[in-house]
């Protein structure tokens, strides 16, 4: 057994002696994972980003590759109350720039396309029960009008389609942190003790 | 209420170690989505490129390894070249240490069946810029080569020479994909994710925004099993069964609990009055 194996089967064994309540040894982990992550993160985009894309190419005399590394550097100005106004300029053209990409494209994917699909689908029994469900919950997010007779009972009715969902993510949240689960002890019982066949 | 928790705590461990020691083998079904996504990468020809998108945080390995890795097994034992990257940094090391462990087990050669590109952070422009030139976002590979350098990069100019996106996320990532690389780009892209993401993204896959969805340890597991190689996600079945029926009871048990006291109460307030 290797002592990376030994290390890292200590660390989730701290990790879930929260478990039993809040203790040094939990506290510990948690503080080195936090710390490694932002450390890796760090590592990774000057590894990946900053050196290739803006230091290597300002060597080789590309100045335009210095923009972006000087309008991200204006944003840390945020940390030095006499000049923050700068952080503006990339944060105006971030937000600017973003919203402008984002806008057309989330209306397309998300808004469009899907109320075409639930449209189009209607021709099959799962296409109406689709359509049901939308304009039923639809009618329970209106809240300028009194959820009274028909309206009260299409907006009763998106309720139970809701509830339908949540009880359905809330099963594949459980199956998800189940799934955590068994991949910490498999880990702890085959390849720290050695107790699984493979 | 303490220490019933605990007791709670303590039977699930028991209850999954108990299922991986003994491992009593309980059958699992394939569901349509999976085996549609297993048909569409089955249908791919061989020397077609897959791009593999790691966007995961490293806490999901356990879900979305076993998930990557059968389909990566799947395109490499299919002659199907995979072009690998992350949009979150966690996914990096994890994405490039699969493709590296699968390729060397299928005697696949990095350069001309596989690369990887390595990390990009704001995945809009990134997802964006491949549309008009991956070399364009990536210039290098994770190795710090230039993409022209090996043959696969040369192959891959933009979305146009990517047969498929797989996004292997645990998050919204896929999303993205959808709203710049399909819907911009016309790029088929599958979901393979967390089973807690899995109600977010029924919605594309009725919509066919999505080409299809493969979720959690039971979809690797599924996936395993049509590629007749069982591995960590058949390993981990039996464990979830048992998790589940634990879990079942348990509600059942509590439900029973709480009616019993409050009929009890029921009982003494009519009694009282």
């Amino acid at each position: 057994m290797s002592w990376e194996i030994s290390i890292t089967a200590i660390l989730t064994l701290a990790i879930y002696s929260f478990l039993a309540g809040d203790n040094p040894f939990y506290r510990f982990a948690e503080h080195l994972l936090v710390g490694l992550t932002i450390g890796y993160t760090l590592v990774v985009t000057v590894k990946s980003v900053i050196w290739p894309e803006a230091i290597q190419p300002i060597a080789r005399g590309e100045v335009g590759a210095a923009i972006p590394l000087v309008l991200g550097a204006l944003i840390l100005l945020r940390l030095i109350p006499r000049w923050a106004g700068w952080s503006r300029i990339p944060l105006a053209l971030i937000v600017g720039g973003g919203a402008g990409v984002a806008i057309p494209a989330m209306l397309k994917a998300r808004v469009l396309d899907q109320m075409a699909a639930t449209v189009a689908g209607a021709s099959t029994w799962s296409g109406w029960f689709i359509l049901i469900g939308v304009v039923t919950t639809l009618t329970y997010f209106v809240f300028t009008r009194a959820q009274t007779g028909g309206w009260g009972t299409s907006a009763r009715l998106g309720r139970y389609f809701m509830m339908a969902f949540f009880g359905a993510t809330f099963a594949y949240t459980v199956m998800s942190r189940v799934a955590l689960l068994i991949g910490r002890l498999e880990f702890l019982l085959g390849n720290w003790l050695g107790l699984l066949r493979s | 209420m303490i220490k019933t928790r605990r007791w709670i705590f303590a039977a699930m461990a028991l209850a999954v170690t108990t299922a991986l020691v003994f491992r009593p083998g309980l059958p699992v079904s394939i569901t349509p989505e999976t085996r549609h996504v297993f048909g569409v990468i089955d249908s791919l020809a061989p020397g077609s490129v897959v791009m593999i998108s790691f966007d995961h945080e490293a806490s999901s390995l356990p879900e979305i390894g076993p998930l990557g890795s059968a389909i990566v097994e799947h395109c490499f034992r299919r002659g199907v070249d995979i072009v690998g990257l992350a949009l979150f940094s966690e996914g990096t090391a994890a994405g490039y240490d699969l493709l590296s462990r699968r390729a060397s087990v299928l005697g696949r050669v990095y350069g001309s069946d596989w690369i990887y590109l390595g990390f990009r952070p704001q995945y809009t422009a990134a997802i964006l810029g491949m549309g008009e030139s991956i070399a364009g976002v990536f210039s290098a590979d994770y190795k710090g080569q230039p993409l022209g350098s090996t043959a696969l990069g040369k192959r891959v100019r933009d979305y146009r020479d990517i047969a498929l996106v797989v996004s292997l996320a645990d998050g919204s990532m896929p999303t993205y994909w959808v709203e710049y690389a399909q819907a911009r780009y016309h790029e088929r892209i599958i979901a393979a994710v967390t089973a807690v993401m899995v109600t977010s993204y029924v919605p594309y896959i009725e919509s066919r925004q999505l080409e299809g969805i493969v979720a959690g340890l039971k979809g690797a597991a599924e996936y395993e099993q049509l590629l007749g190689h069982p591995g960590a996600g058949m390993r981990g079945m039996d464990a979830q069964s048992a998790a589940h029926g634990l879990i079942a009871i348990l509600i059942v048990a509590g439900n029973w609990q709480a009616w019993r006291l409050r009929r009890k109460r029921r009982t003494m307030e009519g009694a009282s009055s």
